[in-house]
């Protein structure tokens, strides 16, 4: 709340004067940016905390109380290593491909409201915007498999290229049913809609199933375990990123990381309310206690939740080979997801779920 | 008598397929979810922190060493075999025949843990399970010659020769004392540069009664 309201008051306290509009946005850059880097190696130290338990070991535990600084510490190996570009590699579009990985990622960023007054841009086509530069991402993976070059990195970014686009479909026909639900396609709207109950509950059956939906595929979409086809690191050495070091690495480890901040921050969005905090419909006094607790924790929490839920995914599932990867999503997502959808305009059109305003 | 039939996921059609798919995999995750909040599941032993409280297996074989009974002898008769066993000759035994005696007994025990594969034949070989490896697996020095040990600290008979000899005194006179590095090893007779023969504390002594 008090980072939301001082963003305000310096948002409202502003002229117009070109200079400190310059000003806000070198500071805002810098702000996005710092906030950026610091949540990814958060999200990267969790990750291995986290597989390392799940794996009976202990992680990180050297750099720092319990390897706290472990990820800053790989940070600034990745930056200070020397960047090798492979002698037959396409120079120039090497060097652009992770920088199209990294525009993507924080493209789809700027569309996520964070708390009811913190959202860097609240466009009413939110989610059409997010569902359209998220695909962007590809291209970094296309152009990066491609230019270096190499086998593995050909192999590894035409399976990313198939996958991400198939599960695409499904990915957005679960996005469709909150749209149809909440009957906007802005973000803040949506989280609105959400004032009596999340959608996950609030549409009995539809909303889980369409929650599922959106996990899966969008686990298919960032290339995270069980659908990390793209780099599987047993077949293809690294798949796309084969030939990459030092700093074009680390774009792309980072890019890796905060999308998947951006698909969790998204899903969290769409069907657990995303900041608003957890009602149940006119139970004012439940209602009241939940809303104690500040808006940007309740969008964290979620958000990391469901980071929580990838991870443990990523270290249970094994790897799908490349026929059963799209026979899931071609013969059992996809005709789910349009089940699903009919019955989420039929609950629509005869207001059946609950706390239903019409 | 009972048939156990267990469905496999080929089985049965699509939908009965598709639970069984779901279900495996909410098995696996409780599986991993335990390990994740069990800390007690950790294997990681944080060496070398954990030095005191180190757990090693029975079968490791970091070092080949000798075994004493509770007076500190050993039983080695100075036979050989292990010497003729050892697939790339990193033991030799120095036997010596004591004045008036027509048996051999064991002067030094020479064994090169630089050419050592710790195949565990010699202790294998052994007819009275003298050898043996044990778990003291910091082997580590700052010359390739120091890798050279003599394992037996004393020279003389075998411990069913010296307990018949029954004053205390009288056994002392049948042995003497050897150190790690005693006989034609690396270190015998002269020191290595910056290290004297003799600045090596009792605890880097392999092999020496426990």
């Amino acid at each position: 709340m008090s980072v939301s309201s001082v963003s305000q008051d310096i948002a409202s306290h502003l002229g117009s004067a070109p200079e400190i509009s310059a000003a806000y946005f070198v500071a805002g850059l810098l702000g996005t940016v710092t906030f950026l880097t610091v949540m990814a190696l958060i999200l990267i130290y969790a990750e291995r905390k986290v597989a390392a338990h799940f794996q009976c070991r202990l992680g990180p535990m050297r750099v720092g109380w319990h390897g706290l600084l472990q990820s800053v510490a790989d940070a600034l190996k990745l930056i200070l290593k020397e960047d090798i570009v492979p002698y037959s590699a396409d120079k120039f579009l090497h060097a652009l491909a992770p920088v199209f990985a990294v525009v993507a990622m924080l493209l789809s960023l700027i569309a996520i409201p964070t708390s009811s007054r913190l959202a860097l841009s609240d466009s009413n086509i939110g989610v059409l915007y997010i569902s359209a530069v998220s695909g962007l991402g590809v291209l970094g993976i296309l152009l990066g498999g491609w230019s270096s070059n190499n086998k593995w990195s050909l192999l590894g970014a035409m399976r990313a290229g198939a996958q991400i686009i198939s599960y695409e479909l499904s990915a957005t026909l679960s996005v469709l049913v909150v749209i149809m639900l909440s009957g906007s396609l802005k973000l803040s709207a949506i989280i609105h809609s959400q004032e009596a109950g999340w959608w996950i509950w609030r549409a009995p059956g539809v909303g889980l199933l369409a929650f599922l939906l959106f996990i899966v595929s969008s686990t298919a979409e960032i290339n995270r375990t069980p659908f990390d086809l793209a780099e599987g690191e047993s077949e293809l050495t690294a798949g796309f990123h084969t030939e990459y070091s030092g700093m074009r690495f680390a774009f792309f480890f980072l890019a890796e990381y905060l999308n998947l901040f951006v698909v969790s921050a998204l899903g969290a969005t769409l069907f657990l309310g995303g900041w608003m905090p957890f009602h149940i419909g006119n139970f004012s006094g439940f209602n009241a206690a939940m809303d104690l607790i500040p808006e940007f924790i309740w969008f964290m929490g979620k958000t990391a939740f469901l980071i929580f839920l990838s991870m443990w995914f990523r270290w249970t599932f094994p790897r799908l080979r490349v026929d059963q990867l799209m026979k899931l999503e071609w013969k059992v997502l996809m005709p789910i997801g349009f089940i699903n959808l009919l019955l989420a305009a039929m609950m629509t059109l005869f207001g059946f779920y609950f706390f239903a305003t019409t | 008598m009972k048939t156990v039939i267990v469905a496999r996921p080929g089985d049965g059609n699509f939908v009965s397929r598709f639970f069984y798919g779901v279900k495996s995999l909410l098995t696996g995750m409780r599986v991993t979810f335990r390990y994740l909040v069990h800390p007690s599941t950790v294997v990681t032993q944080q060496y070398p922190e954990n030095r005191k409280t180190l757990k090693l297996a029975e079968r490791v074989r970091a070092q080949l060493s000798f075994t004493f009974d509770e007076n500190g002898f050993h039983k080695c008769t100075a036979c050989h075999i292990c010497e003729q066993q050892c697939p790339n000759a990193s033991i030799h035994v120095m036997d010596r025949k004591p004045a008036g005696s027509t048996k051999s007994e064991l002067d030094t025990f020479i064994w090169r843990l630089d050419s050592c594969t710790f195949c565990n034949l010699c202790v294998m070989v052994c007819p009275f399970q003298v050898l043996k490896m044990n778990s003291n697996f910091e082997s580590s020095v700052y010359d390739q010659k120091l890798l050279v040990y003599n394992l037996t600290p004393y020279a003389g008979p075998a411990s069913s020769v010296l307990m018949k000899v029954a004053d205390v005194e009288e056994r002392k006179k049948l042995i003497d004392a050897r150190g790690p590095y005693d006989g034609p090893t690396a270190l015998s007779g002269f020191p290595l540069a910056g290290i004297s023969k003799q600045v090596f504390p009792e605890t880097t002594q392999i092999g020496a009664p426990q």
